[in-house]
């Protein structure tokens, strides 16, 4: 079978596999940005039960692989509390939880880097902690903390392909699954490394972009 | 009543004291200097006045407000405070009109017309509203620190703390930042002043306060303070700056 005749005859279900990859990395960015940002929050309290909290989730995630993270959730948990869980649940949830604690750390920094006298200004004018926090620090932080989250974004997608290991029919899965029936392994993961390098191409230039915007209006 | 009253006040970081048994009053429409070494916790009085530092112990009352006490509305009390750091700090991803009016807009205070107005005026009145449209970083140094006095002056506080305000400046820039203080004072407004200038320690101030390693070693009118010191830590200091 020539290239093409393979890529036509499978195409359809790499397009769907393609479509559970983003759905599944997307779903779990926009919850992983809630969670970075509440533990970031968290991290540069004053209080320190709170900086606690947020140490132990950030450790414990990057302290394992998040194959273990993902096999855990779904095996491990529905195992111990007898229920059911669906692999693109489990995923979302594995994903969500791995990228929560990288961002929870990228938001840390980001505020960290903000002069302290920014804070202390807003406060003297009468500014409550949380409104300062996020009219005059976070504005700031975010700007130097673009490039960082985008990398976030690729470094999620990329392991969204773990997700196969827990019987998710994302790209990777599906390539998997392709090769089974026709034996095709080069061409095949030939066509799903270089549909991940577009997707992923595509990101890092509008993340260039959006640098480039935020630099003009520093 | 005294504007500010402060009583025992004592600071420690661990167990650094920095502050011992410090005693201040200061009356309305009075302007306060405070001299000393680098160290030895100018600042820190000074921060504790509007709670961005947490005393360890004493109480410091402003205006009816209990700053020390842990369950005071410290946010209100400090919309009554104005206070001008060292670097300026000024938001520098807004404009300098947005700098100026944005406190008293986010806090619901005053409508954005009504700030905007205002701001103009103190803009004006600093010398800096030809630049109301510019960011901060556009800006020299002195230019900046006029506009944090507007910025500060925006919330109508009754009174106004400043914390070496000239320190970061080019020496040509120092006079202008001076001016707007020295008119500030003479309209009556209610300063405590942390300065090296002692030109304008001389010149302004209804009493100088000499501090050194945490205590306050003197205090009186200009005159007494600069011309007769009385404690010998004051007349070294004194020397060392002056000469
Ligand atoms: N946040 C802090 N933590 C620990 N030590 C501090 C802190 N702030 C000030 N100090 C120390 O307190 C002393 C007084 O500092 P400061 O009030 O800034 O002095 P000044 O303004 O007179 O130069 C210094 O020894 C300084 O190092
Ligand atoms: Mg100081």
């Amino acid at each position: 079978m020539s290239f093409f005749e393979l890529l036509a005859q499978t195409w359809p279900r790499l397009l769907h596999g393609l479509g559970i990859t983003l759905e599944s990395t997307l779903i779990s960015l926009a919850l992983a940005a809630i969670l970075g940002l509440v533990f970031g929050m968290l991290s540069v309290s004053r209080a320190t039960g709170a900086r606690a909290v947020a140490r132990v989730y950030v450790d414990i995630i990057r302290g394992t692989p998040i194959i273990v993270q993902a096999f855990f959730i779904y095996f491990g948990i529905t195992s111990a509390l007898n229920f059911r869980m669906d692999p693109m649940t489990a995923g979302i949830i594995t994903l969500t939880l791995n990228a929560g604690a990288y961002l929870a750390e990228i938001f840390r920094g980001g505020i960290q880097a903000v002069d302290k006298g920014q804070m202390e200004a807003a406060r003297s004018l009468g500014l409550p902690y949380g409104m300062a926090m996020r009219k005059v620090i976070l504005p700031q932080a975010v700007r130097t903390m673009v490039p960082a989250i985008v990398n976030q974004f690729i470094i999620t997608l990329k392991d969204s392909s773990i997700l196969s290991v827990i019987g998710l029919t994302e790209l990777t899965q599906v390539g998997s699954l392709i090769i089974a029936d026709n034996l095709e392994s080069f061409k095949v993961w030939l066509i799903v490394g270089i549909m991940y390098f577009i997707i992923i191409m595509i990101l890092s230039t509008i993340s260039k972009k959006i640098e480039k915007r935020l630099k003009v209006n520093a | 009543m005294p504007k500010i009253e402060v009583k025992n006040l004592e600071k420690s970081f661990g167990d650094l004291q920095v502050l011992k048994d410090i005693n201040l009053e200061v009356e309305e429409g009075e302007v306060v200097c405070v001299i000393g070494p680098s160290g030895s916790g100018k600042s820190t009085m000074l921060r504790c006045l509007n709670g961005l530092e947490t005393p360890t112990s004493g109480s410091i009352v402003i205006d009816g407000h209990h700053i020390s006490d842990p369950n005071v509305d410290i946010d209100m009390a400090r919309r009554n405070i104005g206070m001008v750091f060292q670097q300026f700090n000024l938001f520098p991803f807004m404009t300098v009109k947005r700098n100026v009016t944005f406190a008293p807009v986010t806090l619901k205070m005053m409508s954005q017309e009504e700030a905007d107005k205002k701001a103009e005026h103190l803009l004006d009145r600093v010398g800096m509203l030809d630049k109301a449209d510019a960011y901060p970083k556009q800006l020299s140094g002195g230019q900046q620190q006029r506009v944090a006095i507007a910025r500060a002056l925006e919330m109508n506080p009754d009174i106004m703390l400043f914390d070496e305000p000239t320190s970061a400046l080019d020496p040509e820039m120092v006079g202008e930042v001076l001016n707007v203080m020295e008119h500030l004072a003479s309209e009556g407004m209610t300063m405590v002043v942390v300065t090296h200038e002692m030109g304008f320690a001389k010149h302004v101030a209804d009493r100088v306060i000499f501090i050194d390693e945490g205590v306050v070693v003197e205090e009186g009118t200009p005159e007494q303070v600069f011309d007769h010191p009385q404690n010998e830590r004051t007349q070294n200091f004194l020397n060392m700056v002056l000469q």
